[in-house]
């Protein structure tokens, strides 16, 4: 029997080959957008679970009044191992705080991330170098490693794992060093790194105020975690009143909390960050399935719109004694056969595609990767699709009463067409909401793109640097003025100045006050120049000058935010007051958005002189357009000479691109969104493309009956057309609340976005409704140039 | 072997209920051969359903071999079809996308006919029905009699003890009409009962007797002398 039913399954196919290419065509891209969103959703939601003791792991983070953070001092993390049993292991990591060169012979390794790590957060945090974890003798030894890549360019024909001593910094520093093997740099991890620094215990000596660690714990399985964190907060609070360093009132004391954040959420959602990352996640899985979902939705209206036809067999075989669940399991292993096949082809297209997907989410995903469980993945997709796709068909068809279909003029359409309509309704609706969302994230980003920042990063070198240029010296810092002065000699460099932080990244937070309000606010510590080099635009008053000699002593220049933040009225000249000093505000300047379009600009303030501050080392120069290639050559080859503290390696990035990685994640998300809008509408319109052809053939008989009575073709296509168009209708105006309460969502997480648009509703109706009738005609136009003789004749 | 007593049967549809068999009172015997007349619409085809089983109705009583066949559940009356009953319709109602051998095939492959006996079987009766060069073709490459001659050679592949055939002549042209006719009087001579419904009485003067229907009632009865005659 099994053989006949695939005979007739396979005949039925063959008959309608071009539909059952669309179908299988288009649920395999669907499976295949699938299967990339399953491993991309494994991939993000695995980080570091190889850990033996992932579940046991936590993060100690602190909640202030204003903020959280993962920045501990390190002290810490041992007062909680001795004071909490439940706590088996603490340890503690930092990053660099600097870029580091590394020198062995000839060859030379910048390295930009060499994490702390004590031997405890080593164990914890399983960071093994290749010969082993050795637990660094006494208090100052540090053992380090490098990942193998660096290895490799420090070390290119090394074969053992012996250690090596390198040199670190300039040449001339005279500092050397000891390397003491590689270690993998795991891609899939949280902690990733150029190399690895571990010493037995790190920053034991230091105060409660100095908060430059991250403290990992492992506590015992099954661990009453709420109850920990109540009992770190009393410890933290008791901790900070011993200590003399921070002088805090109790009140302060009692605003702070601690929190414990699973390792888990590290990667997605530290509570110390933001969700971003895993809102994005899910949004792309969610279109993962509503994609599956659609394509599913194909194959359920073209097996009910084929039931016509197969009503004759069900009911024949019902007389031959078939019983109904042999015709369920039938209509049932039909469309398993199918779905095994857009399987198979699903898997050669997510193949294809990899590589793709690969450079746009900067992942290395692979599909014959056994640690994505996609062996026991597919198999369950393939139930769970053949039953979506196959329930209701398969329920409708075995229930067809033989002496009801064998009569003749037998037909289904009435049974099933709500169903019918309502799966196709939500097939466009899903099709227009994704339209309407890719016009809006359309606009907002060419709002971005062309939006005037306030500031202009073209033709900005940023030239990093290890020499502080704060002034007055603070750790053997030294002054910017000659530096600069030998910098504006190179013809072509029109103008150099040195802040602490650049546009894009973070800035510093310190508590200023003013005008009666204390506050803490962003703080820049800048150079004189530094507001022309950027092209940043003066509201009110003036920017630094050499001119006046209390610039580099107790001179502000505030953005208009913090001008409304402190409620000023007529600023310049009025004081500021913060880490000691009165500070007068000699300018105001418009506010630019250095942060990018998601966060509100901050009330800045910009100094020279700030002992509280921080260290003035990110060089920027602005360079005349067409002399850029020679002023980067020179400053190559002088850099010794101009800046002796940095060595002789001039390294250095274009500011704008630096700037343009915050568009990155944007613009990843815009790509989504554009292939899941297009695969929606183009599987969308495959199945109604099938559909059609099938419910104008069922119509071939009133079509050609209509025809001898003197129908037109235009009126013809429009009787065809007609039900689609007011589905599609339908559609547009079940979709629109939908669509903008999702696309206001997503431009409520930008500071800066455009009015919410009405045109891509308009738009967008007008071409569904456009496409539809195009796919439909296509169809229609067929049965209607037929003969009306031979569709008569057929019956 | 059949004895049908009171049988109703109502179709409910939104708008009209519909009295299709209204108090049908039928004897059949063993090997019998029994015609149904009547006007269009008076309820023929809804007692050929009942009688086979395809249809249930409202009340009354079924006897085939004094089993009680309206109270059995939906497996059991496919059960004692398949094992019982062949049917021949107006449409032919063949399968498409099967050959002529498969379409012949299906009902010995529910009743679980081993596959080699199933060969043997089609095989033979292909040859009774002269259609042995067309076995491997589709029903569309078959004329209309070809079809229908397909269609009883499926009704009787499993050797029912009971034929009910819908119009099995309404689309033939006369003379293919009769090669159809021919088939079934072999067959019932051969020990066959068949139950026919058919608007033609040229058609119903080869049965043994003739029950007209109307209304949903059975009329009168007439036994067919010279067929019976023939017999004797
Ligand atoms: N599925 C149904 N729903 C509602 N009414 C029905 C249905 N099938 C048949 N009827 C009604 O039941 C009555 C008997 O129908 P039936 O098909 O038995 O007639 P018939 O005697 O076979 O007619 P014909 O000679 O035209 O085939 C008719 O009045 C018909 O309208
Ligand atoms: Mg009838």
């Amino acid at each position: 029997m099994f053989k006949l039913n695939l005979k007739i399954a396979l005949r039925n196919l063959w008959r309608n080959k071009g539909i059952a290419a669309i179908n299988i065509g288009g649920l395999a891209i669907a499976l295949a957008a699938f299967i990339l969103v399953t491993l991309y959703f494994t991939y993000e939601t695995s980080f570091d679970k190889e850990n033996p003791n992932y579940e046991n792991i936590y993060v100690v983070g602190i909640t202030y009044p204003e903020f959280k953070t993962n920045y501990v001092a390190a002290p810490f993390a041992e007062a909680i191992r001795q004071n909490f049993p439940e706590v088996v292991s603490a340890g503690v990591i930092k990053d660099s705080a600097f870029e580091l060169t590394i020198k062995k012979g000839k060859n030379t390794l910048f390295t930009k991330k060499i994490l702390q790590v004590s031997y405890d957060a080593a164990k914890i945090l399983n960071i093994q170098p290749a010969n082993g974890l050795i637990k660094p003798a006494g208090e100052t030894e540090r053992l380090t490693y490098l990942s193998t890549e660096s290895m490799k360019t420090l070390f290119p024909n090394k074969q053992d794992d012996e250690p090596e001593m390198v040199g670190f910094g300039a040449s001339t520093s005279g500092i050397s060093g000891v390397i003491n093997g590689s270690i993998k740099n795991n891609l899939h991890s949280n902690f990733t790194f150029d190399g690895v620094s571990i010493g037995n215990e790190l920053g034991k000596n230091d105060h409660y105020n100095m908060n430059d660690y991250t403290i990992y714990l492992q506590v015992k399985p099954a661990t009453d975690v709420e109850n920990l964190e109540q009992k770190i907060t009393g410890l933290y609070r008791t901790e900070l009143l011993k200590d003399k360093s921070e002088e805090k009132s109790i009140k302060e004391i009692k605003g702070i909390s601690t929190f414990l954040d699973p390792l888990a959420n590290q990667h997605l959602k530290p509570k110390a960050g933001n969700d971003a990352p895993y809102k994005i996640l899910i949004a792309i899985s969610v279109l993962g399935v509503l994609i599956l979902v659609i394509a599913c939705i194909n194959f359920t209206n073209l097996s009910i719109a084929q039931a016509g036809k197969r009503a004759k067999e069900v009911g024949i075989k019902k007389v031959m004694g078939a019983y109904r669940f042999q015709l369920t399991k039938q209509f049932l292993v039909e469309i398993l056969m199918q779905c095994l096949v857009a399987i198979i082809l699903a898997l050669i297209i997510a193949e294809l595609a990899l590589p793709r997907f690969n450079s746009l989410f900067q992942v290395h995903l692979s599909i014959w990767d056994t640690a994505n469980g996609l062996f026991w993945k597919i198999p369950l997709i393939l139930v769970l699709i053949t039953f979506c796709a196959g329930i209701y068909p398969a329920i409708v068809l075995s229930g067809f009463k033989p002496s009801l279909v064998l009569k003749g003029n037998f037909s289904t359409s009435k049974q099933s067409y709500w169903l019918r309509n309502a799966l196709l309704v939500f097939q466009f609706s899903m099709a227009v909401i994704f339209i309407i969302g890719l016009f809006i994230i359309n606009s907002q980003l060419k709002y971005m793109r062309s939006e005037d920042l306030g500031f202009n990063v073209n033709q900005v070198v940023y030239v990093k640097n290890l020499t502080m240029f704060n002034n007055p010296a603070k750790f053997g810092s030294i002054d910017f003025e000659p530096v600069r002065q030998k910098m504006l000699k190179v013809p072509g460099i029109k103008s150099a100045t040195v802040a602490t932080f650049i546009p894009g990244g973070q800035n510093g937070i310190n508590s200023y006050a003013a005008n009666g309000i204390k506050a803490n606010i962003d703080f820049v510590n800048v150079e004189f120049d530094y507001f022309e080099t950027l092209d940043i635009k003066l509201k009110e008053g003036r920017f630094f000058s050499n001119k006046f000699k209390t610039d580099t002593i107790n001179s502000a220049i505030v953005n208009e935010s913090a001008v409304a933040k402190y409620g000023i009225k007529n600023p310049i000249g009025k004081i500021i007051r913060g880490c000691d000093i009165d500070y007068k505000i000699v300018g105001v300047i418009k506010d630019f958005k250095t942060q990018g379009f998601e966060n509100a600009i901050q009330p800045t303030i910009y100094t020279i002189k700030d002992p509280c501050g921080s260290f003035k080392t990110e060089i920027l120069l602005k360079i005349e357009q067409n002399k850029m290639a020679d002023v980067l050559a020179t400053l190559k080859a002088q850099w010794p000479e101009i800046n002796k503290l940095d060595g002789e390696d001039f390294r250095y990035v274009f500011l704008d691109e630096l700037y343009g990685k915050l568009f990155k994640k944007q613009e990843q998300l815009e790509s989504v969104f554009f292939t899941a809008a297009v695969l929606t509408i183009f599987i969308a319109l495959l199945g109604l493309y099938a559909f059609a052809k099938y419910i104008t053939n069922g119509r071939l008989k009133e079509i050609a009956v209509r025809k001898i009575l003197g129908a037109t073709d235009v009126q013809l296509l429009k009787l065809i057309n007609s039900s689609f168009f007011y589905l599609v209708v339908v559609a547009n105006i079940v979709s629109w609340p939908i669509a903008y309460v999702v696309t206001n969502m997503w431009l409520k997480t930008f500071a800066y976005r455009i009015d919410f648009p009405v045109l891509p509703f308009v738009t967008t109706t007008l071409i569904t409704i456009l496409l539809t009738i195009i796919t439909v005609s296509i169809q229609a136009k067929k049965a209607v140039n037929a003969n009306p003789v031979d569709a008569l004749k057929y019956e | 072997m059949i004895k049908i007593e009171n049988l109703e049967k109502v179709y409910k549809t939104e708008e009209v209920e519909t009295t299709a068999l209204n108090g049908i009172n039928l004897h059949v015997a063993a090997g019998e051969f029994v015609s149904i007349m009547g006007p269009s619409g008076c309820g023929k085809s809804t007692l050929l359903n009942v009688m086979g089983l395809l249809d249930k109705p409202e009340s009354g009583s079924y006897k085939f071999i004094d089993t009680e066949l309206l109270t059995l559940n939906d497996r059991e009356r496919s059960n004692f079809r398949k094992r019982n009953m062949g049917f021949v319709f107006q449409n032919f109602n063949l399968i498409d996308e099967l050959t002529v051998f498969e379409n012949i095939e299906l009902p010995l492959i529910y009743n679980k006919v081993p596959a080699g006996e199933r060969k043997k079987l089609v095989n033979e009766i292909i040859e009774r029905m002269n259609i042995v060069n067309r076995s491997g073709h589709f029903p569309q490459q078959l004329s209309g009699g070809q079809q229908q001659r397909v269609a009883v050679a499926r009704a009787l592949v499993t050797k029912p003890k009971l034929v009910l055939a819908d119009e099995p002549t309404g689309n033939l042209d006369s003379s293919h009409g009769n090669e159809v006719m021919e088939l079934l009087c072999e067959l019932n001579e051969t020990g066959t009962t068949i139950v026919m419904v058919t608007h033609s009485s040229h058609d119903a003067s080869f049965s043994n007797r003739i029950i007209n229907l109307k209304d949903g009632h059975v009329i009168s009865e007439k036994i067919n002398k010279s067929r019976n005659e023939e017999l004797i």
